[in-house]
């Protein structure tokens, strides 16, 4: 702080002048030797300011400017009695314990703030750490509750209903059916919701591993296929993939999840009967996997704001989770997902998974 | 109907019994009820079921645990319930002994050809295994080994072969990773799970007119794969 030291320096000699002048003032009326307290005094305020240089100066100057201005003969450096060399020196050595002192005191003062400061700091951040590790305990058992307090009674719910459409007499009467029906199909929508649910809650609190093992495409697009064309059935999905396609690391589950998403997303966007391609290409760094539609298309704005999550189009039903849900498990494998809109309507989603590293897998 | 054959559910959820219960009653099969793990360990020694139901989220005791101690003095069939996400607990499940396993929600008619498949398995004896498998045009004469694809004889590499004939003489039930890797490769150390993959997706496009949609041979997500029970 250069700045602050030459206002110290500044601060020195101003109050060695000061002092001067008040001893000037004194002079007919009171000892030398009390013009020296003066001078003292002066650099006590010096050192106040925490200087060790500008407190050196003080003192020196002090003692010159004492000699000078009243040791006779006065306005001389030169001493008449011998023992005012012994009061220079007495004077400059108490000066400058004087301010060292007072440094220190300041030193000490300031440290033992900042040990308080980084005490409290400490303490704070390990109080939000106890707090973050809580909330973590509390998110991860609320997390496996919910998750058996809704699948069960679901079970139930869709169980019970399977089990009556299976009936003689169910099958004979149209209104029974479809009302169970019914009843069954929104009971296994509202099971997928909750797995979205937890699936986002997971990744987002990062307590979801991601577990790499290197995977056929064909066979995670192939679990998925199964589970969407039965649960929204009536959709021509079309899977175009190159014979050679190599395989790669990812989190089969995850990615599964992925798949089941963008083709739900996309049966649910589109007109009814109209179809869905799957396809994917590969170059030395990446996979790259296509999904795409014969809807409307998104809107420009959409592009982006689709992924986010709890984001949905006014007009149809959803969470607002199944894509976010996309990003972060792509995010999370170091890949890539965007949409577009295809030359002839129709929206285009599409992902990169990196062939590269495999992580701790097994 | 002959006589009813004894199913222990070890279950703690009123609703999921009830569900089972009637459904299962209608199918020939005495439901024996447990809501906790002790009592059901005691009444699988008491009672002597034909086979278990067993979810893994008991009140009083990790069902894993159960299956093992279950497994001690037991071979009757023990199909686990679980959730999607619980990939870990179903492969130890049927590491520790499970027969096969069944994620919620599930139907009835699920369960059904789980416990048909689990009872054709715990009661044949090796030697009247049926050499012969025949579903969606696909045949295997595990004899002769020969294999047909709509009547057209295919061709497989020996390790193919050997990996559609354990899932053959295991038809309708899961096989894990690790069993396949364990049965068909053996005592080999170079074996990963990628291998088996490779050999499963080859397989695939032998023996499957359209192997993005298996018809037999199912891919059982997290776990391991299945070859569709014969109908």
């Amino acid at each position: 702080m250069p700045n602050k030291s030459w206002r110290d320096y500044a601060f020195a000699i101003l109050s060695v002048s000061v002092c001067s002048a008040l001893c000037f003032a004194m002079y007919p009326r009171f000892e030398l030797t009390n013009l020296v307290m003066v001078y003292l005094l002066g650099t006590l305020a010096v050192a106040a300011r925490g200087n060790r240089w500008a407190a050196g100066i003080s003192s020196a100057l002090g003692v010159l400017c004492f000699d000078f201005f009243f040791v006779p003969p006065r306005f001389t450096f030169t001493v008449s009695d011998a023992q005012y060399v012994w009061t220079f020196a007495v004077m400059f050595t108490v000066a400058m314990i004087i301010s060292h002192l007072t440094i220190r005191l300041q030193e000490e003062a300031e440290a033992a703030r900042q040990s308080e400061q980084r005490t409290t700091w400490l303490m704070e951040k390990a109080k939000k750490a106890e707090v973050e590790a809580e909330t973590e305990r509390l998110r991860s058992s609320l997390l496996s509750s919910v998750s058996h307090d809704f699948r069960t009674p679901l079970t139930a719910i869709v169980g019970s209903a399977g089990t009556l459409l299976g009936k003689d007499e169910i099958k004979k009467n149209p209104v029974l059916r479809e009302q169970l029906e019914n009843i069954q199909e929104e009971g296994g929508r509202l099971s997928r919701l909750v797995q979205n649910l937890l699936e986002v809650t997971r990744l987002e609190s990062g307590s979801l591993r991601i577990r790499k093992e290197l995977y056929p495409l064909e066979e995670v697009i192939g679990s998925a296929l199964e589970r969407v064309e039965r649960s929204m059935p009536g959709r021509p999905v079309t899977v175009d993939f190159p014979e050679n396609l190599p395989l790669v690391p990812m989190d089969a589950m995850l990615v599964e999840q992925v798949f089941i998403n963008l083709l739900e997303n996309g049966i649910r966007h589109t007109p009814a009967g109209s179809g869905l391609e799957v396809s994917a290409s590969a170059d030395e760094k990446a996979i790259l996997v296509t999904v795409s539609d014969h809807g409307a298309g998104l809107k420009d704005e959409e592009l982006e704001r689709v992924f986010d999550k709890f984001y949905h189009d006014k007009a149809s039903p959803g969470a607002g989770l199944g894509l976010a849900i996309c990003r972060a498990v792509v995010n999370a494998h170091g890949g890539r997902i965007w949409a577009t809109n295809g030359p002839d309507h129709g929206a285009i989603f599409q992902f990169t998974l990196p062939r590269g590293e495999l992580s701790h897998g097994k | 109907m002959e006589n009813e054959k004894v199913l222990l559910v070890i279950e703690d959820e009123p609703a999921i019994l009830i569900f089972l219960r009637s459904s299962l009653e209608e199918h020939g099969w005495e439901v024996l009820e447990a809501r906790t793990a002790r009592i059901g360990l005691d009444m699988a020694a008491k009672k002597k079921p034909d086979a278990i139901l067993l979810d893994l989220g008991l009140p009083d005791k990790d069902g894993l645990v159960a299956l093992k101690e279950l497994r001690k003095w037991t071979s009757a069939p023990v199909i686990i319930i679980s959730a999607r996400g619980q990939e870990n607990d179903k492969i130890s499940g049927l590491d520790a002994g499970a027969d096969d396993y069944l994620t919620k929600p599930f139907g009835i008619n699920e369960l059904l050809a789980r416990l048909r498949v689990a009872m054709r398995h715990s009661e044949e004896k090796p030697e009247d295994a049926a050499p012969v498998y025949d579903h969606e045009g696909l045949k295997v004469d595990l004899i002769g080994r020969h294999v047909w694809l709509k009547k057209k004889e295919i061709h497989l590499s020996p390790l193919q072969y050997d990996l559609l004939a354990v899932l053959v003489r295991n038809a309708g039930r899961v096989v894990s990773q690790k069993q396949l890797m364990k049965e068909v490769w053996g005592e080999t150390r170079d074996v990963t799970p990628e291998l088996v993959r490779i050999t499963v997706h080859q397989l695939r496009h032998k023996i499957e007119p359209d192997p993005v949609r298996p018809r037999s041979l199912k891919t059982e997500p997290g776990v391991g794969y299945r070859l569709e029970a014969e109908s």
